[in-house]
């Protein structure tokens, strides 16, 4: 391997990745909670268009798509081979096990982060399932005939089952970021006495903006339909 | 309460590839003014006494400093008292009747000796690695060549506290010893001293560290709240700073 | 045996750099083929280890610790001297080596003090250099502070753990050399026998302490670090492992013991708390600047400390001693202590405390004040204690601490044997009769920094050292030694463990050996001493057997030899008819209850030779000549 690459495979490396590619996701999950606002304070119409502007980028649609390919793989890869690596670095338990408290961050949110990941990620691959490759019903607008995305998510938000599908999981996505957030700032070496807890507030910020962000809206539609 | 009884459950084994197991012991009549080695003191003699082989167990000092003992309390390294080491518990933080549990500390990199006595010398290759300032007697320039500034001092020596107990490692649901290998990167990187080498340093310590089979930090920051010497996790972050540092830099 | 120290005859300033000139060099090419053993890795077994390594040396480095960074020098609190005059006090070499001497009560030797005050600055010089973080003043110089009643502030400190600093800094050298290939660390291995080679150290016998197998290994020259031996008083500060069995073994092959009685008891410790107390912890005697020693005046009082009001309390300290007060020399204030809990008037559930109040300074000085002074130390006794001494008076009682007697050694640093080198405290040479503070690990620093480097290579040019391997008949000798003798303790199978052994030693010797000697007392001792060795070998009772981890042997085999040193102190202090600096004895006493020296007789070491076992040690002396530092007697009134 060369120097570079086991540098980025070292322990320190590894949680850098996983912290710099987790960071990029709330990036992207910022805007996609951005663009999901248009389903609730806008019409069909424009929520459609949006849609439809994105999908119509080409080139630069499937350059992001991979680029997002790879952060999240990148994400994965690292997950695994801690996770792995912990049950290698511990091969008998403690009998007895328990908690420190403070000034330890250990939470049932940091314990489970490799669940809360298998499951999101599951999510994810059912979630494109179920709106990237899921029926393309059709509309036009201003004359340009489009996918009619926004009657999918309306279809599929009509249905109790997905609604609450989707509030346990966004609760455990909520679960990831409010350990997730902060975490990443201290694997890449940027946490500091000066604002340490600051990054854990905000911490606890982020996770409820994007879990309640993306719960509102399924309920919002249940609720409205 | 001065007087109190127990029951030991004390982890049992007899070499490092031996099976091992918890025994109970009864133990009456605890002054609460023991401390908790002097309470396994008390429990040797009477074993001793009875014939039977008595609980090896690693300490020295025995005034928290030498870093030697290394028992898990009832699941927590150095037990129940905050920035305690195990040598300095007393017995009054325990009830009357109460069951305590005592293992050693697990991890891949602390392989058990015998009972709760492991070997820790993972840490001393983690140093032999580059926790030094490479200099021989001889060739130090005056002590007050160069000022260093207070906060940088004493941060510093928040560092070098570290008495290489491995309680992190033990407390880490990870068994990393990121704490132990950030505090003298950490340390090493405040001071001027240890600035022409901590590139090498931070690669090598790290990679030491990768090597002897310990964990990935996963930032949950136990290690800090079982530390005898309250040692922060931000020197950890310090450490991925200087380690990053040298990836991405010539 | 012939006692020469080989001092040069200099005039002291000189001596160090004439004598560095005048050894003989080994030529760097030629220093790789030595190999050189160092027994133990505390200040000076480290920083012997690494230094000579640096060198070029091969050095196989013993300890018997899981790793080498846990030897007892990480215990020092206080602080390590030198002559650096930062504070421009008026400090200088020659006032750090004036205040060793008569500190030492005049029963050290000057040269060797000279130049352990020469060699301090340069220990501040490597230490910073290795990274040690010495604490700093806010324009980033170090920062010193006046310590052990010194009149200038030389003490270099690292908050409370300047031990700890010290120590990790020489064991990153060593561990340095480790990973170049000149240091092999040999870990969890015990010292138990030396092996001679033509009358020269060549080599030990080691036990490994994980599978009691017994080691072999070869050298040039052996080093000895391997600390004191106060733990023959069971009780002391020292750490459970501490012990004397190196020294003790290179003794019976032939290395005179120096002073044995010297030792050093250290009055501000945690008092004993009952029977199964394991060890004593030390305070800071930083506290006596602010803490007022008292005793209630009235015998067995059991009242609270609060329910005694101030009239029926005596400040001993205060009233004996109007100008020092609460700042007597350790000694002074140890043996004070004794004599009040002997007359009844000890405080706690054993009798055997005094208070050290703190109230007057809390009203005067304000709670926030003392806890930015002693606030960690306050945390400590009330982690041990339970107590809170904000509220309530510490308690505080003297322990052991230090020893400064030890193995007898040249200007060089060599013992009776060629080739045996000791360094630290386990040699007797720079202290005297009393150790000032913060002058342990000066010595221990210098020895194995920028002395034996110098002197063990005139010794390795000097000699005819033929190759030998460790087949050698000498080595399968030592081996046979330490296999009976191992086989013995575990075949007795007797009643008594060893720590109640152990425990009733210390008990004599703390009652008879201890702050206050006297003839009739240490006679005594001589008798019970035997007998409870006798016992030792008929009654002691070892669980498990050689073979694995076996602490309890360990600790019997040190115990063995304590039982023989311990006769030897009484020995030593019964020959020493006078009182100097940590020996007291109370029939030498001025009219005002002062240490009584006697110069005229008794201005020598004494270094005891051994004869074999159950005779009568031999008596050698070595004048002390005081040439330059004018011989007073102390005062405190």
């Amino acid at each position: 391997m060369s120097p570079f690459l086991s540098s980025l495979w070292s322990s320190v490396g590894k949680k850098a990745m996983m912290g710099l590619t987790g960071l990029l996701m709330i990036g992207f999950l910022v805007e996609h909670l951005i663009g999901n606002l248009l389903l609730v304070f806008a019409e069909p119409a424009t929520f459609n268009r949006y849609a439809h502007a994105l999908t119509s980028m080409g080139g630069v649609l499937i350059v992001a798509e991979w680029i997002l390919i790879i952060i999240l793989a990148a994400h994965v890869v690292s997950a695994i081979s801690v996770s792995l690596g912990k049950m290698r670095a511990r091969p008998e338990g403690y009998k007895k096990k328990a908690s420190a408290g403070p000034p330890s961050r250990k939470s049932v949110s940091s314990m489970t982060m490799i669940y809360t990941g298998i499951v999101l990620f599951i999510f994810l691959i059912l979630h494109l399932n179920t709106f990237k490759y899921g029926p393309n019903y059709t509309t036009e607008v201003d004359g340009v005939v489009m996918r009619d995305l926004y009657k999918l998510v309306y279809e599929v938000f009509a249905q109790p089952g997905y609604t609450v599908g989707y509030v346990v999981i966004m609760t455990l996505l909520g679960f990831h970021l409010r350990h997730g957030f902060w975490s990443a700032f201290q694997s890449l070496g940027l946490n500091h006495p000066n604002y340490y807890k600051t990054l854990n507030t905000l911490g606890i910020f982020v996770a409820l903006l994007l879990a309640f962000g993306f719960i509102g809206i399924p309920i919002w539609i249940y609720l409205s339909s | 309460m001065d007087r109190i009884s127990l029951t030991l459950k004390v982890w049992r084994q007899k070499g490092p590839s031996e099976p091992g197991r918890l025994v109970s012991y009864e133990l009456k009549d605890i002054s609460t003014h023991m401390s908790f080695l002097e309470m396994l003191d008390v429990l040797n003699e009477q074993l001793i006494h009875k014939g039977e082989e008595p609980v090896e167990f690693d300490n020295d000092c025995r005034e928290g400093i030498c870093g030697m003992c290394s028992l898990v309390i009832n699941g927590l390294p150095h037990g129940p008292q905050k920035s305690t080491a195990t040598c300095q518990l007393h017995m009054r933080k325990f009830r009357d009747g109460e069951t305590i549990t005592i293992e050693p500390f697990r991890a891949k990199g602390f392989p058990i000796i015998k009972d709760l006595v492991v070997d820790r010398s993972a840490f001393d290759r983690i140093i032999q690695a580059g926790g030094y300032v490479s200099m021989n007697a001889g060739g130090a320039p005056d002590a007050n060549n160069i000022p260093i500034a207070k906060e940088i001092a004493d941060e510093a020596m928040d560092a070098a506290a570290c008495i290489g107990c491995g309680a992190c490692v033990a407390a880490c649901p990870n068994a990393s010893a990121s704490l132990f290998t950030a505090a003298k990167i950490s340390q090493l990187a405040l001071l001027p001293q240890g600035h022409p080498e901590r590139k090498r340093r931070a690669r090598a310590m790290v990679a030491q560290m990768d090597a002897e089979g310990f964990g990935d930090c996963s930032n949950h920051a136990e290690c800090e709240a079982v530390c005898p010497k309250n040692i922060s996790i931000l020197h950890i972050a310090r450490m991925k700073r200087e380690y990053l540092r040298t990836i991405f830099t010539a | 045996m012939k006692l020469d120290a080989k001092i040069p005859d200099y005039p002291i300033q000189d001596i160090w750099d004439k004598h560095k000139f005048e050894l003989k060099l080994v030529n760097p090419a030629n220093k790789r083929k030595y190999n050189i053993i160092v027994v133990g890795t505390g200040l000076a077994g480290a920083s012997a280890a690494a230094s000579l390594a640096e060198l070029g040396y091969n050095i196989k480095n013993f300890c018997i610790q899981d790793s080498p960074r846990r030897a007892h020098s990480i215990a020092a609190q206080g602080g390590i001297n030198a002559a650096k005059n930062y504070p421009n006090d008026g400090d200088s070499i020659w006032r750090l080596f004036y205040d060793t001497v008569k500190g030492g009560d005049y029963r050290s030797r000057e040269a060797n003090v000279y130049r352990l005050a020469q060699v301090s600055n340069n220990i501040i010089d490597q230490c910073v250099a290795q990274g040690v973080p010495f604490a700093r003043e806010y324009g980033g110089l170090l920062a010193n502070r006046s310590f052990g009643g010194a009149q200038v502030s030389r003490t270099f400190y690292a908050r409370g753990q300047t031990g700890q600093q010290l120590l990790l800094g020489a064991y990153s050298s060593l561990m340095r050399q480790v990973k170049l290939g000149k240091v092999k660390i040999f870990a969890r291995r015990e010292m138990l026998e030396l092996v001679l080679v033509d009358g020269k150290a060549r080599g030990i016998v080691v036990r490994n302490l994980v599978d009691g197998k017994i080691e072999r290994y070869e050298a040039d020259a052996v080093v000895l670090a391997t600390g004191g031996y106060g733990n023959v008083y069971y009780l002391s500060t020292n750490a459970k492992n501490s012990n004397v069995t190196a020294s003790w073994r290179c003794h019976k092959k032939g290395a005179a013991f120096a002073n044995p009685c010297f030792t050093q008891i250290h009055p501000t410790c945690i008092p004993v708390s009952g029977d199964y107390q394991s060890k004593l912890t030390l305070m800071s005697e930083s506290l006596r600047n602010d803490g007022r020693v008292w005793v209630p005046k009235k015998k067995g009082d059991t009242r609270r400390p609060s329910e005694i009001p101030e009239d029926e309390r005596d400040y001993y300290l205060e009233r004996k001693y109007p100008s020092f007060g609460n700042l007597v020399p350790r000694d002074v204030a140890s043996r004070n202590a004794k004599y009040v809990c002997d007359e009844g008037r000890g405080v706690g559930e054993t009798g055997l405390a005094v208070y050290l109040d703190f109230a007057d300074a809390i009203k005067r000085l304000g709670r926030k004040a003392i806890e930015d002074k002693y606030g960690n130390l306050f945390e400590m006794y009330e982690r041990i204690t339970g107590d809170n001494p904000y509220e309530t008076p510490m308690r505080i009682y003297p322990a052991v601490h230090y020893t400064m007697g030890g193995l007898w050694v040249d200007y060089n640093l060599m013992s009776t044997i060629p080739g045996l080198f000791v360094l630290g405290e386990a040699n007797f040479s720079d202290h005297g009769a009393n150790r000032l503070g913060a002058s342990a690990l000066m010595q221990g620093l210098a020895d194995g920094y920028f002395i034996i480097p110098y002197t063990i290579g005139n010794y390795l040019t000097s000699e005819e050292l033929p190759k030998i391997d460790t087949d050698h008949a000498a080595f399968s000798q030592a081996e046979t030694e330490v296999d009976e003798r191992v086989k013995k303790l575990l075949s007795i199978d007797g009643k008594k463990t060893v720590t109640e052994i152990h425990r009733e030693l210390g008990k004599i010797m703390w009652d008879y050996v201890g702050m206050s000697r006297t003839k009739e007392g240490l006679e005594k001792a001589l008798e019970e001493i035997p007998k409870l060795r006798e016992e030792f070998w008929q009654n002691v009772k070892i669980p498990a057997d050689a073979n694995n981890l076996n602490k309890n042997l360990e600790f019997a085999g040190r115990v063995a030899d304590f039982l023989e040193l311990a006769e030897l102190m009484a020995r030593d202090a019964l020959n020493r008819e006078e009182s100097c600096g940590g020996h007291f004895r109370e029939e030498h006493q001025t009219e005002e209850g002062e240490a009584k020296r006697n110069d005229k007789e008794f201005s020598y070491v004494a270094a005891w030779e051994y004869t074999g076992d159950g005779k009568t040690p031999k008596l050698h002396k070595e004048p002390l000549e005081f040439k330059y530092v004018k011989l007073t007697q102390r005062s405190y009134k």
